[in-house]
């Protein structure tokens, strides 16, 4: 191989000065500002995401629409007569708990396609990672908004005494879920594209949460032993919207396990999106 | 004025394959030994590119040539910003286009005409914007009708002329380009290298990486020979094309000498 001689070594004499390169932290900074700076762009992917998923069927979201009624007056009726509660009272308390529950899932078990469901375009595209987070979130606000219609509709056929008051909250609740969204679909799109036995797992996981969760039921069923559920993470955004909604008291400690979950959550995920960032390419 | 600087530039990444690839089977390899640990290492790390260094100016046309494996790709993806130097670094000024695959950003299920407006958000080019070159973008790829049909039912060259066409509609400052595009047909092929000659001579940075010395010859002022990651030789296109042909001739003959021994 000795014949072989570098022709010249242009790099030894570089027209420009390298400046330091940035620090871990700040690239993941840049790029989670850069990706919302991006939104025109998310916001249009996401959009397109719902087109083609529906594409050629008649009622396009709104399936998803269909199956959560047809899941509220299944198990209403049922679950109505397992509890001992009145048909009035559950079909609100049901129907608020599994479109929020809807939400709130999908962000999770999406989240773990964050980035392996893109892959041809990380791959290819110099775009900023959080700008997949940002879509992934995005959408799922729009699949809410389609399912979220079952909300009204039930609360005019079985009304009840609305708090207004604590429905102001509703605006900073979904807040917070986004952020919680972002945070999470960063933070398991990495340990999904880099693990791939994960997201069976957080499927697993998340049907197990439905369970103990107080979605079909109220916490009020559990009694004295009501303080479990209501501490739960995941119950604090269905507790924060379906209460006001049903003129009933929200759990005193909500708000502050949505505040500290988030604060929790952005942290783990900033750090691990600071550390493995540059990976994520060659991972998926 | 764009550039393209590369200041001791290498790559590492490990290949995951089998176990590493689970969660659990990672973890119970932590906590004991024997057997498992070893299931969890089945890990190789590759350095894909190993301290490259080039700079590259307005006007230059720059061919990456070497034998499969030999970095060539990694090199482009680094390029085109999609890999981040796991040691040394890279600054370039200038709007970026890589072609580097032909599914670029196309979405299977969506049409060549909704197509040429996604991969155009992905370029980071507004969607009216696009909308206003759509009809010369879809000129050009000479696909007429096939644009109203879902790109999945595209042969491979005519995805090519899609992924082509739309790219390089808005000329680039820096083109870095895979050699997928010498799949395309002859007279396609004639009609891209013109359309590149155009913006290269308005001083645009063109980056090819391919196999077929033929082409590059014609299409390059200058080129790297990569081999293992390294980069062997940098310069004139003729030069490094010579040192490619010595490389190649020296490896046929190592192949040769132990079969030559046993006759």
């Amino acid at each position: 191989m000795t014949s072989l001689e570098t022709v010249s070594k242009l790099g030894a004499t570089s027209i420009v000065d390298f400046p330091e390169p940035p620090t871990r932290v700040a690239s993941a900074a840049n790029d989670i500002i850069e990706g919302w700076r991006q939104n025109w762009l998310w916001v249009r992917l996401a959009h397109q995401d719902m087109r083609l998923r529906y594409r050629g069927s008649l009622l396009g979201p709104f399936w998803q629409t269909i199956t959560t009624v047809v899941l509220i007056l299944s198990m209403g009726f049922i679950y109505a007569k397992l509890f001992h509660v009145q048909l009035y009272d559950y079909l609100p308390l049901l129907s608020i708990g599994l479109v929020m529950w809807g939400f709130v899932a999908g962000l999770i078990t999406e989240g773990c396609g964050t980035f392996d469901a893109v892959r041809g375009i990380i791959q290819q595209v110099k775009l900023p990672l959080s700008l997949h987070s940002y879509r992934l979130v995005y959408r799922n606000f729009l699949i809410l908004a389609h399912s979220i219609v079952i909300v009204p509709i039930v609360l005019l056929l079985f009304p009840h005494r609305v708090e207004w008051l604590g429905l102001l909250g509703v605006v900073p609740v979904l807040l917070l879920v986004a952020i919680n969204g972002v945070a999470i679909s960063l933070l398991l799109g990495m340990v999904c594209a880099r693990f791939r036995d994960v997201p069976p797992v957080v499927g697993s996981i998340v049907q197990v949460v439905f369970f103990v969760t107080p979605i079909v039921w109220p916490p009020s069923a559990l009694g004295s032993n009501r303080w479990w559920a209501v501490l739960n993470p995941l119950y604090t955004p269905i507790d924060l919207i379906r209460s006001p909604l049903l003129g009933m008291p929200e759990s005193p400690h909500s708000w502050s396990i949505l505040v500290l979950v988030t604060l929790f959550n952005c942290a783990v995920s900033f750090m691990f999106f600071s550390r493995f960032r540059a990976r994520v390419a060659f991972w998926v | 004025m764009s550039f393209v600087c590369l200041k001791h530039v290498s790559v590492e990444f490990p290949i995951y394959q089998g176990s590493s690839r689970s969660l659990k089977k990672v973890l119970l390899a932590h906590s004991s030994r024997g057997n498992l640990a070893r299931d969890a290492r089945d890990r190789i790390n590759v350095r894909a590119l190993n301290d490259v260094s080039f700079d590259l100016h307005s006007g230059d046309r720059f061919a990456l040539v070497g034998p499969n494996g030999a970095g060539k790709t990694t090199l482009l993806k680094v390029l085109a910003g999609v890999f981040e130097p796991t040691r040394g670094q890279i600054l370039s000024s200038g709007r970026v286009t890589s072609l580097l695959d032909t599914g670029v950003g196309l979405n299977p299920d969506a049409t060549g005409h909704e197509n040429i407006i996604l991969r155009g958000m992905y370029m980071g080019i507004h969607p009216r914007q696009m909308a206003t070159h759509a009809p010369a973008i879809a000129e050009f790829t000479e696909l007429n009708d096939y644009l109203d049909m879902p790109v999945r039912t595209y042969s491979a060259g005519m995805m090519i002329r899609l992924a082509f066409a739309i790219s390089t509609y808005i000329p680039p400052d820096i083109l870095i380009m895979d050699e997928w595009l010498t799949a395309g047909d002859a007279r396609f092929l004639a009609k891209a290298q013109q359309r590149i000659e155009e913006f290269v001579r308005h001083s645009s940075i063109l980056v090819l990486a391919s196999h077929s010395m033929q082409l590059v010859e014609e299409w390059c002022s200058h080129g790297l020979l990569l081999d293992h990651g390294r980069a062997l030789a940098i310069g004139p296109i003729g030069e490094v094309l010579a040192a490619y042909r010595d490389l190649i001739a020296g490896e046929s003959e190592q192949e040769l000498a132990p079969s030559m021994a046993a006759v």
